[in-house]
């Protein structure tokens, strides 16, 4: 299992610090293993981002399969998997809630000048990812790599926390980004669609 | 009583019976049709999650209801006072006893999500739903749809909205299949509707929408909402319903908050060519070529609309390169209406093309994410300033207040109401 393939097989067309960061490796480890990969003809880099090719997708298909099988992880990767899309619904609402209010009938952007409504929203997205953690922690006992999830979900929040507001649903790096890869990586290792 | 049986004699509030049980009572007593059906109260709610089942003697009663109702099969609704869409369960077609779809109901009030709803929109978690069951209505032998006594978008005075032929209601507000504007509607339906639409809004005195089913050539309508209605449309309306004096000056004036105005000054899409159309999730106008896939969005010359079915982390690049987003999937909660809004883009989901009209690559279109509109071509723009309603309703207010000096838009409206706070 190739942990850097995978990453940019769930985080999509990115640049050498996002692949590095979603990999839990470092930078230079990152690069030295893109650079094999684009050898190989799995990863190609346009623009100064590095993205997947079609070879490297089905190259990490096999992977992830053959990792899931040897781990006999299908019947609880799969569980999890039905556990995160109870909360994905509930985290995409809190997302709209951060970024949109409808007040008097008229919905428009949340201007962050109301403290008490934006403190409400940054607890309810605590009391969710308190709520996701078991979830994390059920996939990472199942495939160690998911640990990296926990980590930084974790860390958004964190800097949400201290003050950073375009960390939980407007940043690359947002709490949503992360569980969007969440999100995607479940769909690959399971080999589901995404509906 | 815990079973109450809806009728034009029911004298219920809406916190007793819900929202949507005291709407059918309303369009009851209003002449039109309704199936025939009960409203189990928000108080049986109460007990039930208080005592984890539900009170003695209510299955019999419910048994008896639904026996009245011809024994036939049946549809289970949520309804709470307060609207609370998407958060709880809808059954139809259920078959016999009804017990087990009212628990699963009044369960659905407190799923985390429900409750996570409530907080974000200060609504009381102990009011409870109440559970509407009426004759099903079969939508497979006629069709379903929304309609609206005003355009949501504009609040141009025209039925409006949307029908699936040969389907549920639920279809409609999953967004399965692709809609059609009423005009598919036979002339007669299409009457019925209006005239239906229009006692409702006499009634509501304000612009309303009703879901419906037609079966066999007979309409049937399943609830009725009043407002629902951009802000744009909202002002409009507000001077039309006083110019047709179902309100007073004075109440368009105060039904308008600067939240409106602010909301109305987004420059909006001028008309033209509707191709599609679907939900705006992320405001403002913008325009470009399409591209159906996340690369050529990043390599194609010039403004990109870019057009998927859904968004994975794989469209990420591709939605930060466009100019606007379009999904045919999700909704105004979904992984792409979440990332276009951070990345301040215009972006439509929940698309569908009008008439099944297909889109190549390339083609130039303009999308409004207020509306949910897309059309062909470079549509124009347009802003508040150009809006002769927004006009006279200012003038309205300079008339309360006795203020006609030059000054800012809100400051002129809240002249007119000088001990509200901003509303």
């Amino acid at each position: 299992m190739n942990v850097v393939l995978h990453a940019l097989r769930c985080i999509g067309f990115a640049d050498l610090s996002r692949v590095a960061d979603a990999a839990g490796v470092s930078g230079a480890r990152a690069e030295s293993e893109l650079i094999d990969l684009a050898v190989d003809g799995l990863v190609t880099r346009e623009m100064g981002a590095w993205g997947l090719t079609e070879a490297g997708r089905a190259e990490d298909a096999r992977q992830t399969a053959a990792e899931l099988d040897s781990a006999d992880g299908r019947a609880a990767v799969g569980s999890a998997y039905e556990r995160f899309m109870v909360l994905n619904p509930e985290l995409l609402d809190l997302c709209s809630a951060w970024q949109l209010r409808t007040i008097d009938g008229v919905t428009a952007a949340n201007d962050h000048r109301d403290p008490t409504y934006d403190r409400k929203v940054l607890d309810l997205f605590g009391e969710l990812d308190r709520r996701a953690q078991p979830v994390c922690a059920e996939l990472a006992g199942t495939l160690p790599r998911f640990g990296r999830y926990r980590e930084r979900l974790g860390a958004a929040l964190g800097r949400a926390r201290a003050g950073a507001l375009e960390e939980l649903a407007d940043s690359m790096t947002s709490y949503h980004v992360v569980w969007f890869q969440l999100h995607e990586d479940l769909l690959v290792t399971l080999g589901r669609p995404r509906t | 009583m815990t079973v109450i049986a809806l009728g034009p004699g029911v004298d219920e509030p809406a916190d007793v019976i819900g929202g949507k049980a005291h709407g059918l009572v309303t369009l009851m007593r209003l002449g039109l049709p309704v199936p025939p059906g009960f409203v189990v109260g928000t108080a049986v709610c109460r007990a039930f999650l208080r005592d984890g089942r539900l009170p003695d003697g209510l299955e019999e009663e419910l048994d008896a209801a639904v026996e009245a109702l011809g024994g036939g099969p049946v549809s289970v609704r949520s309804g709470a006072v307060v609207s609370m869409p998407g958060m709880m369960n809808t059954l139809l077609d259920v078959s016999g006893p009804v017990a087990g779809a009212v628990r699963e109901i009044f369960s659905s009030w407190n799923t985390q999500r429900a409750v996570t709803y409530r907080e974000l929109h200060g609504i009381a978690h102990n009011l409870g739903t109440a559970v509407v069951v009426q004759r099903m209505v079969f939508g497979e032998r006629g069709g379903s749809g929304v309609a609206f006594s005003r355009d949501p978008s504009n609040g141009e005075k025209t039925l409006y909205g949307d029908v699936l032929l040969g389907q549920r209601g639920d279809a409609v507000v999953d967004g399965r299949s692709s809609t059609l504007p009423l005009t598919a509607l036979e002339p007669g339906l299409r009457a019925e509707l209006a005239d239906a639409l229009t006692r409702a809004e006499r009634h509501y005195r304000d612009a309303c929408h009703v879901e419906f089913t037609f079966e066999s050539g007979r309409l049937w309508l399943l609830q009725v909402r009043p407002g629902g209605l951009t802000a744009p449309a909202a002002v409009r309306v507000a001077v039309d319903l006083a110019d047709e004096g179902l309100i007073t000056r004075r109440e368009a004036v105060a039904r308008i908050t600067p939240r409106h105005l602010r909301a109305a000054a987004v420059p909006r899409m001028l008309g033209g060519d509707i191709v599609a159309r679907g939900r705006g999730a992320s405001p403002g106008v913008a325009t470009g070529r399409i591209a159906l896939t996340a690369d050529h969005a990043v390599s194609m010359p010039g403004p990109v609309i870019l057009v998927r079915p859904v968004t994975s982390p794989h469209d990420l690049h591709g939605m930060a390169a466009a100019t606007g987003i379009v999904t045919s999937r999700g909704g105004l909660a979904s992984h792409a209406a979440v990332v276009a809004r951070s990345l301040g883009k215009p972006a439509v989901v929940d698309a569908t093309s009008v008439d099944d009209r297909l889109l190549p690559a390339g083609t130039m279109v303009t999308i409004d994410g207020t509306s949910g509109e897309v059309a062909l071509g470079r549509a124009g723009l347009s802003t508040a300033i150009t809006n002769g309603h927004v006009h006279r309703l200012l003038q309205w207010a300079d008339d309360l207040s006795g203020d006609h000096s030059p000054r800012p838009a809100e400051e002129r409206l809240a002249a007119a109401y000088p001990n509200q706070r901003e509303r």
